[in-house]
């Protein structure tokens, strides 16, 4: 893909002469390096589940935290270099409050996946008026799902700041075999439990550990309980279901 | 040697006596002003008036003032109030209409539009609490429709097929409103002259900001007309028969 | 006087010096009153059509109930040229809405967005009393009224204006059933009903009040959208 890879990676913001910007395809390059992480969309509400890499015995598996809650009725999980989420989700946290306190209603899914991808072009030297955050861009992925009016939505978005609507995603390191495996279990009736089933089984696959419930992270989110973070207890529950 | 000193006015100091100083505000007081506008809608437009009087204080100052001009093809601006601050809506104006005449785009500013460019300047300045010290009638014909509108110093605004200011609100408007309203598509353009004059004399009759020299100005499907001045025909004979507002 | 003396003796001179004095007030009363009921399904607003200015009538037709969205009316009162920038500034509001979001803006979120809108200026207040009506998500009529600085009601039925004075006390008898045994005060009327008392209450308010009367502009939201109608009130 890069064999003709010249001087114009150098700019963040210069086109090659194909029309191409280097960097934020080496930015989506990153994400292939990130754990996995995937989000499957069901009728009753939205599963997200993340691979832990616990690197080290001593290492506290709690301290890695991949799905994090943005407002009660949106969660995001995140793949490739997770300290640029910080940003990201700050501001959509900001961004949905805000929403909150001018309308008194929750902010559309949809706004809040747009919310943040309004910055992940903000990288660079920043255009006429507006300041950008960042001096390159985010090396990140996330899977935002959420419930509105509008029913439960998983949204995928990149660091090209484009988002895409999914049935099922999958995103880093195992993400091209683990999307092929959501492609072929996935089915417009399935249940949440059976996504959450599905999930665990899909992560199990693509990764190099033994699935345990200190190294996935499980999350839903739905219309009456909004988002809610699997305890140890409860991931263990799934588990015994595989 | 005798020495003198002269001080320039901004360096002599307040009398300590003098404690009660006063915010800063942009408020002026109007200073050179024009008297009432009088306009209405009539069957092929709008018809307007004002006198030539531009008047300081009770002193008719200025006597061959015009306080209507035309904006634009289709427009007719009349004004109330202060003379200094109608120069630099003129002025603004015809920054807009040099700037659309730039455009070349073969678009003509509508009569509703200058309304709205107007009103809001109005209604911004007095946000600023810096308002320009004028009462604005806008009339004209935008999309073939008679448009007639009022816009004052508070940035109030109203449509109505007849409008008068100052004076005029309390004397010419119910004479309008008895002809006019209800017949604007009917009245013709001797009836409405008719009309207008007999405003504009009720008003030299009654107004001591009046003078007897005043221009009528038309708005029609072929544009806008300002007449050249004129004087209206007066009978003070009834005048020394009028008793009772001073001691004899 | 020193720059420094100038400014201690500023310090010191009465408030009332200082601050009221000389000023240009940035605010007229233009009359004209505005009423609205809300039924189970339904929502009526009417509000005369008369602008004033002390003793003149400046126009017989100035609207100042503004149909915002499909399901939401700003009814007005007070100071005309505030009430309608107001209007100009929600309806912006509700259309960068629709273009972000994607959908049109409910009247739950407008209502709080014009609360929003309206403590913004608190310090130099739009003088106006709006009443939002529209429909609840639960398809009910919902009326939230407002004071100049964003201080946010929901009700059943409200009043504001030159005449509200006049209106309120009899929208309290007549759709509130305030003071009056075996009634069920939190019985909401029906839609004719509704829409005669409206009526009812600016003809009378018209013989009273020098500042209400002209026309009487008439909106009902229901879940089919808003209607309009217009109604002839004296002209004296």
């Amino acid at each position: 893909m890069f064999l003709t890879r010249s001087e114009y990676d150098r700019g963040v913001n210069t086109f090659s002469p194909e029309g191409r910007l280097f960097q934020v395809e080496y930015a989506i390059e990153a994400i292939k390096l990130g754990t996995t992480a995937l989000g499957i969309r069901t009728n009753e509400g939205v599963i997200l589940a993340v691979e832990k890499r616990v690197t080290s015995s001593l290492l506290v598996a709690d301290s890695i935290e991949k799905i994090l809650e943005i407002d009660t009725h949106v969660a995001c999980a995140m793949s490739g270099h997770t300290a640029d989420s910080r940003t990201m989700i700050e501001h959509a946290r900001v961004e949905a409050q805000n929403h909150t306190f001018t309308y008194e209603e929750p902010i559309p899914v949809e706004s809040v996946t747009q919310a943040v991808c309004d910055l992940a072009l903000r990288f660079g030297e920043g255009a006429d008026g507006q300041d950008s955050t960042m001096s390159r861009p985010f090396g990140v992925a996330l899977l935002i799902a959420g419930v509105d009016e509008r029913g439960p939505q998983l949204y995928h978005t990149d660091p090209s700041g484009t988002f895409w609507r999914y049935e099922a995603k999958a995103i880093g390191a195992g993400s091209e075999g683990a999307q092929t495996e959501l492609q072929e279990q996935y089915h417009r009736d399935i249940t949440l439990n059976e996504a959450e089933i599905l999930a665990l089984k899909v992560l199990k696959q693509v990764m190099e550990e033994k699935l345990s419930n200190t190294n996935v992270q499980l999350a839903k989110v739905t219309k009456e309980g909004g988002y809610h973070i699997y305890t140890e207890d409860e991931l263990q529950a799934v588990i015994s279901q595989m | 040697m005798d020495s003198i000193t002269l001080r320039l006015p901004h360096t002599v100091e307040r009398p300590a006596e003098a404690t009660n100083y006063e915010p800063t505000t942009r408020i002026s007081q109007p200073t050179v002003t024009g008297t009432s506008v009088v306009a209405f809608k009539y069957k092929d437009g709008i018809m307007m008036a004002t006198d030539c009087l531009a008047s300081y204080g009770s002193m008719a100052r200025f006597r061959d003032e015009t306080r209507m001009t035309a904006v634009g093809k289709t427009t007719l601006l009349g004004m109330s109030g202060d003379t200094a601050d109608f120069q630099h809506m003129k002025h603004t104006l015809n920054n807009l209409l040099t700037q659309e005449y730039d455009m070349d785009d073969g678009q003509n500013l509508g009569t509703r539009s200058i309304y709205k460019y107007i009103s809001n300047i109005m209604y911004g300045r007095r946000t600023k609490i810096d308002p320009l010290w004028n009462s604005y009638v806008i009339g004209g014909i935008d999309n073939g429709e008679k448009v007639l509108g009022f816009v004052d110093y508070y940035g109030t605004t109203y449509q109505s097929p007849t409008i008068a200011t100052g004076f005029g609100a309390h004397l010419a408007q119910p004479i309008l409103r008895k002809y006019v309203e209800g017949h604007e598509d009917e009245i013709t353009e001797e009836d409405a002259i008719r009309i207008l004059d007999d405003c504009m004399r009720v008003l030299y009759y009654r107004d001591c900001r009046t003078f007897n020299k005043l221009r009528r100005a038309k708005v029609t499907a072929a544009g806008v007309e300002i007449s050249e001045p004129y004087a209206l025909e007066t009978n003070w004979n009834i005048a020394e028969y009028v008793r009772g507002y001073g001691p004899f | 006087m020193d720059f420094v003396g100038f400014q201690q003796e500023l310090a010191h001179a009465p408030a009332t010096e200082r601050h009221t004095h000389n000023r240009w007030e940035p605010y007229v009363d233009n009359g004209g009153t505005s009423l609205a009921i809300a039924g189970a399904d339904y929502v009526i607003v009417a509000s005369d059509a008369r602008q004033s200015n002390g003793y003149n009538i400046n126009s017989r037709y100035d609207p100042k109930a503004f149909r915002l969205s499909n399901d939401a009316i700003l009814a007005t009162a007070g100071y005309a040229a505030d009430a309608k920038r107001l209007v100009e500034v929600l309806e912006q509001n509700a259309q960068m809405y629709y273009h972000k979001h994607d959908r049109v803006m409910k009247a739950s979120a407008m209502a709080q967005m014009l609360s929003n809108t309206l403590y913004g200026r608190r310090f130099f207040p739009y003088y106006v009393f709006p009443i939002l009506a529209g429909l609840d998500n639960e398809g009910k009529g919902a009326l939230y009224c407002y004071d100049p600085v964003g201080n946010m009601e929901r009700v059943v039925y409200r009043s504001f204006g030159s005449a509200s004075a006049l209106v309120q006390p009899f929208l309290d008898s007549v759709v509130g059933f305030k003071n009056q045994r075996g009634v069920d005060p939190t019985r909401l009327l029906e839609r004719d009903q509704a829409l005669k008392i409206a009526v009812d209450a600016f003809t009378g308010a018209t013989e009273r009040d020098i500042h209400t009367g002209d026309w009487l502009d008439i909106f009902i939201v229901d879940r089919n959208g808003v209607t309009h109608e217009k109604r002839e009130l004296k002209h004296d």
